[in-house]
């Protein structure tokens, strides 16, 4: 009931924060250029997808013309991913600093709800503000290729859970900042240090921080460190994988739940101890 | 029966990784409130008021001493259902309105949906802010936001409330207003817990008063027992007072100064209060009246905190 509530509050505040408009504006940008840009045309020896005119795929039969699509599908929701990841963090990174901040954190916590349900709540109205975002994102994609290419491709719909959950797991990371700085800024900051610092060098852990020692615990560390954050490109690849309709590996799934749990669970650890 | 008592309360704050700080906000304090009463804290900045109310909030976790409201440890949350607060310098989130901001915070109280409109009619209409329901947190002012802040610490209809510092920035109206919302609520069987600065505004509604400083609790007591300087009495006497009573006055060292009234006995106790009043029947003084003397709260306050200083 509560965590109804809270999330419902935290649509309404990122509802009436400039950056959500900007994500949903990019996302409906790129959605009418694409309904404009892509065209399939009939020549004589098969079907041909065309981008702003230009051919982009070899003439296939009209049945095989749903792999060149979910090519380009894919390549779509690869740009997805990577936006969401970039505005996706820096519109919803405040939802927990501004929670914590003074005289509006005695509010909360002087209801009868306990610390890590409001947490809970907070997480949920993030993720689902994204999730809306990412489910309007495909739809309307899935709409656009189909009434543009006759192609209606259920799994570019499934697509965005794949992709709201690859999101979940990241923001738990983000809530565990948020939680421990109490700043929005750093939050951001930490979370990107992560993405494209930290991140890539655990992924070739064994091209670089493997060189550094033999050790046997050491790299044991560095392995555990690897799981403990949530499998972004794995996630990544996974996305792209089920628009080709290739079977996903399911490790980056239960890595990144684990990161998550880890990550929401330390936040609400912190939470619970601290005094306000 | 008692809305909130406590013993041995403290608290103690570290700061700075380096150089460890501690702050005694709060030493061995026991507060015991009746319910149904306006019950105030008084203390001069940083006394420790706010972190006594954060940790009967759960806001704060207590370093020593044990703590329960309505009969319930702080830390369960489901007591607070039944408990309201308005925290000092609240912020509500801007994005919403006043009713929004009611609604929402009702509903995390625990009040159902179908009785929160109705009761937050009645609420803002008893905080004067029905105009303003349909505007934006963001756009009210200090006193708009702290009368919107008493109206969401009664939402649950809650049988003990806490407001810290609830008439900062109200006006003069706006005050007396909220002193009858807490005189009524007082007459519903309500308990307040008010943290104040302002003497003259506690003394006005308070049944019972404790007094606070750098953590300690100095005094607790009615009104009247923190105002009443127990050691003054004024005795009215009728016609001119003989000089042979003046003589024996001084020379028996009782502590008594004369005046156009009668005479103004400080004394130690009831027994020389006694003696004060048999020397003046042996002149044939005729007695009209005997009253103790009453100070303001804030002259009692003054003096109490004064004699603090130097320990
Ligand atoms: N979160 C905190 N961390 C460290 N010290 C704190 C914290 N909160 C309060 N203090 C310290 O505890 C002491 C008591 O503060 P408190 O806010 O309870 O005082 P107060 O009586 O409410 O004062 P005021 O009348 O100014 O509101 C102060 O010395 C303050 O600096
Ligand atoms: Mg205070």
């Amino acid at each position: 009931m509560s965590i109804l509530v809270l999330i419902r509050l935290t649509l309404r505040e990122l509802s009436s924060k400039v950056t959500m408009y900007i994500l949903a504006g990019i996302s409906t940008l790129v959605l009418l250029g694409l309904a404009l840009a892509v065209s399939v045309d009939s020549m004589a020896d098969g079907e041909v997808l065309k981008l702003f005119g230009q051919q982009v795929s070899p003439p296939v039969p009209l049945e095989e013309l749903a792999k060149a699509v979910q090519q380009m599908q894919a390549g779509l929701a690869g740009g997805l991913f990577t936006g969401i990841i970039l505005f996706g963090v820096f519109a919803t990174a405040g939802v927990i600093p501004d929670m914590l901040e003074r005289g509006t954190v005695d509010l909360y916590i002087s209801k009868p709800i306990s610390r890590w349900e409001l947490l809970l709540g907070k997480y949920c109205g993030a993720v689902a503000a994204i999730g809306l975002n990412i489910i309007y994102f495909l739809a309307g994609a899935w709409l656009v290729f189909g009434l543009r290419c006759g192609v209606w491709d259920i799994n570019l719909l499934l697509s965005a859970l794949t992709m709201t959950f690859m999101f979940a797991a990241l923001y738990a990371m983000v809530v565990f900042f948020g939680t421990w700085t109490r700043s929005t800024a750093a939050s951001i900051i930490l979370t990107y240090l992560y993405l494209f610092i930290l991140g890539g060098i655990l992924h070739n852990r064994e091209l670089t921080l493997y060189l550094i020692s033999e050790n046997a615990v050491y790299r044991g560390v560095i392995d555990g460190f690897y799981y403990l954050f949530p499998q972004i490109s794995g996630m990544q690849e996974n996305g792209a994988k089920q628009i080709m309709q290739v079977e996903m590996d399911w490790k980056p799934f239960l890595q990144s739940f684990f990161s998550g749990s880890v990550f929401f669970l330390a936040a609400a650890v912190i939470l619970k101890r601290r005094d306000f | 029966m008692h809305a909130l008592e406590c013993e041995q309360l403290t608290k103690v704050y570290r700061s700075g990784i380096r150089n460890k700080r501690e702050i005694r906000a709060l030493q061995e304090v026991s507060i015991a409130v009746e319910s149904g009463q306006i019950f105030s804290l008084l203390g001069p900045n940083g006394a420790g008021k706010t972190t006594f109310v954060k940790i009967l909030l759960s806001l704060t976790h207590p370093t020593g001493g044990r703590a329960l409201v309505l009969d319930r440890p702080v830390t369960e949350s489901r007591v607070r259902r039944r408990v309201g607060y308005l925290p000092e310098n609240h912020r509500f989130p801007a994005y919403l309105t006043g009713e929004q901001v009611m609604m929402s915070f009702g509903s995390l109280a625990g009040v159902h949906r179908s009785a929160l409109s109705g009761r937050i009619d009645q609420l803002l209409t008893l905080v004067g802010m029905q105009e303003w329901r349909k505007v934006k947190v963001r756009k009210y002012s200090k006193g708009m936001m702290q009368r919107l802040g008493l109206a969401q610490a009664l939402v649950n209809d809650p049988e003990l409330v806490f407001l810290d510092e609830p008439t900062d920035g109200v006006d003069p109206v706006g005050r007396k207003e909220i002193r009858d919302v807490l005189r009524n609520l007082r007459e519903q069987g309500k308990t307040i817990f008010l943290n104040s600065h302002l003497l003259s505004e506690v003394e006005l509604v308070s049944d019972r008063v404790a007094i606070l400083d750098k953590g300690k609790l100095l005094k607790v007591g009615t009104v009247e027992e923190l105002t009443t300087t127990e050691s003054s009495y004024t005795i009215g006497c009728q016609g001119p007072l003989p000089d042979a009573l003046r003589t024996e006055a001084d020379a028996r060292v009782l502590g008594v100064t004369f005046s156009a009234e009668g005479v103004v006995a400080h004394v130690a106790d009831p027994a020389a209060l006694n003696a004060v009043i048999d020397l003046l029947r042996k002149h044939g003084v005729l007695i009209t009246s005997v009253t103790p003397q009453r100070s303001t709260l804030e002259e009692s306050f003054i003096n109490l905190i004064k004699r603090e200083i130097p320990s």
